[in-house]
């Protein structure tokens, strides 16, 4: 069988950490190259690749540097997002800690694109050994022979590494901009778009760290080898986090599209000893859950979804039978509650009154009102906040009353019913 | 049936004046004729109890004389705890005795229906009475206090409150209550109907709340344990008939627990939700009686069953906030009522309970604004006394203002229609200066006690008591010792309570007390269902 | 009878559809419509702070928080009942503090939390009487407690405040300690103290 794990991202030659050496000898500065011959075309080409947001958005990359190429500002910023911070999700450390020189290669790519000027790596304070590994590695490029090439051809870029604030909800888009501007991480309203009004008001672009990782590749080998690595219809690569009650987790590249029982039983050997699969909640707790009867699924941001799940971020956490899906849920909920931001009251006083709600039935504790209330609260809440934290909180709820809606009701205090 | 005005005809017949003089008012037959107390067929004789063959309401009587909600075979596998003071009420007369009795080092519990403060002392608006003004002293306020009750008081009850009423004020400071001062630094003070110096003391028309808070935050500070949602079912006796804790319902779990206690100081307060003689309440939702069927079953005498104070301004529309009182502050700061043909009917400063019978007779004899629905009322002329003390409601009556945007009805322009509003329970639980009743072991403080205020209650004489003799049981059930604390807990009474009843040939298939109204469904809630007595006669 | 003809209202409570009259409450409307309500009911005059619901209007995004007994029922409208616990607090004596210039460290070790206020508003917003209750921390946390309890006059202790503040702050009980602060150690009124006086004196009697 033809080896499809690890063919880019996480190939040996892209996993040089900071040794430039490496990264130059293997497949290094071609991508940018390719680029810095016809800036002009690299939109498009990331449009006829169909690079997705790998962040968890599955959104189309070229509309938005389509968007910041457009404005005609000096001034513009590109945020590299590495504030990865949702339970399950570690693929931006890896690629962040082994692959630095892909990271900033693919930014600057993204840069050249779009005529930014200021590339800002936001990166989570607790993830130290990034921050250092991309120190050295933004220093070994800025002496390197192939940045140089490119400043000689009209290269114009100052590069930054900021550490995010370390709240999970630093990750979202206009909190980021509101951290890279030194304030605390409040998510913005929807208006105006970063893409037109960011960092100190200059348009921003902001891509994950996984999403920039594909540029240079996709530079350097062309647009058809880039949609052949999918499955089906999906294009490209995606890392898959996979964690919870499996014999190997762990990050795994995959071609897009794997289907979920691939990634659990042929590359993560399968359940644990005597552990039969109940569930697995996809993409962090912020998206929702897949059954067994999903097994089957292809692992893309359009076949998921039609599953009424989602992709997101691409993690996968697998819980066995005996696990409690209201004592997860309940943990998820506990999460979002403290990390809220505090703005929005429909945000950080539902989500307080779910965990309250979950707590209580979990523990036994609860009546038929409680749940009645908490299925209330699925309809009630969503889109009351700025930004999505209420939403991904609403739907692990809503996914889990959808699918385990009796375990709710036996955890219910039956003197109560 | 009279017809009354209609409210856009009295609208118009109304017109804001600063002064109007006070016209002649005849004040004879006016109780008997027009106040509730005296409705024909409104009181019946108790036929069992301590107080058999005395008067009482017929809606009191029926829960006096109803059959306990529980049996011995309720109380097996009950979780039992253990404390030295129990207090059941979470209101401002339960707070004290708390605050008080931790302070000697007592164990304290509160066990209270709802949430600690969920009471009618957070709705107080008036103010407290005490006489600290120079031209004012304790005996015009004791003078005062009998002179309005209009019926025999408990004088040493009396005596005793108003000596310590700057005593009290002084206690509430201390725990953190801000009054209303004056440039000087001094206690302002007004005057209440039926008063001979101006002697309330106040903070704006948030007396109460503010009371409340402090004294709720203190007990929430401090090592007195709660217990939300644990409405009270039973006391627990010894084999002499003495009290010895309660058992308790648990709304959480709908489990009954078992208190042991030392002594049991009962501050349930009143009677406002049995809506008795069908009229709307000022009180608080909780406010069912509890405490007096539980001290009667357990055999304390009751006195002055028959007497309710009807607030006389008790706001009658919009309805959805029909019974909202508006304090007598607005008519002790000289505020008019007014009848649907724009004139004044009665002294305002009179007691409420004629102010009260007044309203009534306005509106019984067509001289009332109709607003539909069958709601009546009068005026009270909010504007005229903003147009003679510009300023006056936005800096006193921030409250009135809200309750004025709430109806879309802006006071200082519009007068509001009042009708009055069961607001008080007169008599209750007889007690001794200690808050002590006639059965060991148990204290009454606060609206559940009689005795101080006869047949009419003066304002500010509420708040006064409940921190008064709050405070007094709280000190005095310290330092009582039972001879055999925490050995017998039964409810051996309700043994006699059943045998009363068959033998009287009552009806045993009501239960008490009935915890909460009917319109709140408590006994058909299936998230109490471990709780329900009275689905067959609901 | 002077009868009016009813507008009956739709909306959602607790999940439940209700049909009422618009001048009801949100706590009556359930009544009304013959469902059972217990906890979360209190005073039902807005000053006791227990029946805090969420509200989410017609075909509004926002959601807002306010008190069940002083919201009327409208046509579409959704409401939850909040029945959360009060959540433990902080314990603390007026008693142990000695005098005014010990409040302000008294305060820090009472409310730790206050100085990490991160200014997102959250507590004003949710407030269902309108209070500055940022501005109020901010001013304790300065150990201006005269002016911030100033601030907090309307504070039922609804904790609604409580539940929307990220850093934890109890900011409802900062405003009713810096209240009860500014009485325990300032209120001195010379009316009471010469009756206090003069009662100690023995210089007043009541003749039954």
């Amino acid at each position: 069988m033809e080896n499809v794990l690890n063919q880019v991202l996480l190939h040996k030659n892209s996993r040089v950490g900071a040794d430039y050496i490496l990264w130059k000898n293997s497949w290094g500065g071609q991508g940018l190259k390719n680029a810095m011959e016809r800036p002009a075309d690299i939109v498009s080409m990331i449009r006829d690749a169909g690079l997705l947001g790998l962040g968890g958005s599955g959104f189309p990359t070229h509309i938005k540097w389509q968007a910041i190429a457009d404005q005609t500002n000096t001034e513009k910023y590109l945020i590299c997002n590495g504030n990865e911070d949702e339970p399950g999700t570690f693929k931006d450390r890896v690629l962040l800690e082994e692959t630095p020189f892909q990271v900033i290669e693919g930014a600057t790519i993204a840069a050249l694109a779009c005529g930014i000027n200021n590339v800002v790596f936001y990166i989570n304070p607790n993830l130290k050994t990034c921050h250092e590994v991309m120190q050295s590695a933004l220093a070994k490029w800025l002496a390197s022979e192939i940045y140089h090439n490119a400043l000689q051809q009209g290269l114009n870029l100052k590069y930054t590494i900021v550490a995010s604030s370390g709240h999970y909800i630093a990750g979202e888009e206009t909190a980021a901009i509101e951290s890279v501007e030194g304030k605390f991480p409040f998510p913005r309203g929807k208006e105006p778009r970063p893409t037109s009004s960011g960092v100190n008001g200059h348009p921003t672009l902001i891509n994950n760290i996984e999403t920039l990782c594909n540029v240079p590749h996709i530079l350097r080998n062309g647009v058809q080898w880039y949609r052949d690595l999918g499955i089906g219809e999906a294009n490209g690569t995606k890392i898959y986090c996979l964690s919870g009650d499996v014999l190997s987790p762990g990050v795994y590249e995959l071609p897009m599209g794997t289907p979920l029982t691939e990634l659990i039983f042929n590359y993560g050997q399968g359940m644990l000893v005597g552990k039969e699969l109940k569930a697995v909640f996809t993409g962090g707790p912020s998206n929702t859950i897949l059954t067994e009867k999903d097994l089957d699924v292809n692992l893309d941001f359009k076949s998921v979804s039609e599953r009424r799940s989602a992709l997101g971020t691409g993690a996968m956490i697998v819980v066995s039978r005996g696990t409690g899906i209201v004592k997860r849920v309940a943990q998820y909920v506990d999460f979002f509650a403290a990390e809220s931001c505090g703005q929005c009251p429909a945000c950080k006083t539902g989500t307080y009154y779910m965990s309250q709600l979950l707590g209580e039935i979990d523990t036994g504790k609860g009546s038929k009102a409680d749940l009645d209330s908490l299925v209330d609260l699925c309809k009630i809440l969503p889109g009351g906040g700025r930004c999505h934290l209420l939403d991904g909180a609403v739907k692990v709820v809503d996914s889990s009353l959808y699918h385990f809606l009796d375990e709710y009701k036996e955890s219910l205090n039956d003197d109560l019913n | 049936m009279t017809n009354n005005i209609s409210y856009q005809e009295a609208l118009a017949n109304y017109k804001a004046v600063a002064e109007r003089p006070l016209p002649e008012v005849n004040y004879e037959g006016l109780l008997e004729k027009y106040h509730p107390d005296y409705f024909k067929d409104a009181c019946v004789q108790l036929k069992i109890g301590p107080n058999k063959g005395d008067i009482c309401h017929i809606q009191l009587a029926e829960m006096l004389q109803a059959d306990a909600r529980i049996d011995e075979a309720d109380l097996a596998g009950a979780q039992v705890i253990e404390t030295d003071i129990l207090i059941i009420g979470g209101g401002g007369a339960g707070c004290a005795a708390a605050l008080t009795a931790a302070e000697t080092g007592a164990r304290v519990l509160i066990a209270t229906k709802l949430r600690l403060g969920d009471s009618n002392t957070v709705m107080a608006e008036g103010g407290v009475q005490v006489s600290i003004e120079k031209d004012d002293t304790p005996q015009q306020h004791y003078d005062d206090t009998l002179r309005s009750a209009d019926r025999s008081v408990d004088k040493t009850l009396v005596a005793e409150m108003v000596m310590s009423a700057p005593d009290v004020i002084r206690w509430l400071i201390q725990q953190g209550m801000q009054f209303d001062l004056d440039e000087y630094g001094d206690l302002l003070t007004r005057k209440a109907g039926g008063t001979t110096a101006p002697r309330v003391v106040y903070f704006r028309d948030y007396t109460g709340l503010e009371m409340m808070r402090v004294l709720k935050e203190a007990v929430r500070s401090s090592e007195i344990e709660v217990l939300d949602y644990v409405p009270t079912v039973e006391l627990l006796s010894d084999e002499d008939g003495h009290c010895t804790g309660a058992v308790l319902s648990s709304l959480e779990d709908n489990r009954y627990k078992l208190v042991k206690a030392k002594s049991v100081i009962i501050a349930t307060g009143g009677i406002g939700r049995l809506h008795l003689n069908g009229f709307p309440t000022s009180n608080h939702f909780g406010a069912t009686g509890d405490g007096l069927v539980l001290a009667y079953r357990l055999g304390a005498k009751l006195r002055d069953l028959d007497s309710f104070q009807y607030h006389p301004s008790g706001l009658a529309y919009p309805q959805h906030l029909s019974g909202t009182l508006i304090t007598e502050g607005v008519r002790s700061a000289g505020a008019y009522l007014l009848n649907a043909q724009g004139e004044r009917f009665v002294d305002e400063l009179q007691s409420r309970d004629k102010v009260a019978a007044a309203i009534m007779r306005e509106c019984a004899e067509g001289r009332g604004v109709d607003a539909g629905n069958g709601i009546k009322g009068i005026w009270i002329d909010t504007p005229g006394l903003e147009l003679k003390n510009p300023g006056i409601f936005n800096a006193r009556f921030p409250k009135l203002i809200k309750i004025g945007k709430k109806s879309s009805i802006d006071p200082r322009k519009q007068p509001l229609l009042i009708y009055p509003t069961l607001h008080y329970q007169n008599g209750g639980v007889i007690i001794n200066k200690h808050g002590q009743t006639n059965i060991p072991g148990l204290y009454c403080v606060g609206e559940v006690s009689g005795g101080i205020h006869g047949r009419n209650r003066l304002m500010g004489n509420s708040l006064l008591e409940i921190i008064s003799f709050g405070r007094r049981a709280g000190i005095h059930a310290a330092k009582y010792s039972p001879r055999k604390p925490f050995r017998k807990v039964t409810i051996e009474h309700l043994s006699r309570l059943r045998r009363e009843l068959m033998l009287a040939d009552m009806p045993m298939d009501p239960k008490g007390p009935i915890l909460f109204p009917a319109y709140a469904k408590f006994e058909t809630d299936s998230d109490y269902s471990g709780l329900h007595k009275n689905i067959k006669s609901k | 009878m002077n009868q009016t003809t009813e507008t009956l209202i739709n909306a959602t409570i607790n999940g439940k559809a209700i049909s009422a009259p618009e001048y009801l409450s949100v706590i009556q409307a359930l009544w009304h419509a013959g469902y059972p309500r217990i906890k979360s009911v209190g005073c039902l005059e807005g000053v006791c702070g227990t029946c805090r619901v969420l509200v989410r209007r017609q075909n509004s995004q926002n959601i807002t928080t306010e008190l069940g007994c002083q919201v009327l029922i409208e046509e579409g409208m959704q409401v939850n009942f909040l029945a959360f616990p009060t959540p433990a607090q902080q314990h603390y004596k007026l008693e142990d503090i000695r005098n005014s210039w010990e409040v302000q460290n008294n305060f820090h070790t009472i409310f730790p939390e206050a100085e990490n206020c991160r200014h997102c508003g959250g507590c004003n917003t949710t407030c269902p009487k309108g209070i500055n209750v940022e501005k109020g921390v901010i001013l304790a946390a300065k150990g201006r407690f005269r002016e911030a309890g100033d601030l907090f006059t309307e504070c039922v202790l609804c904790d609604l405040c409580q539940s929307a503040c990220p850093e934890n702050i109890a900011p409802n009980h900062v405003g009713i300690f810096s209240r009860r602060v500014t009485a325990h150690l300032h209120t001195r009124p010379s009316n009471l103290i010469n009756r206090l006086e003069r009662l100690r004196k023995g210089e007043l009697k009541v003749v039954i």
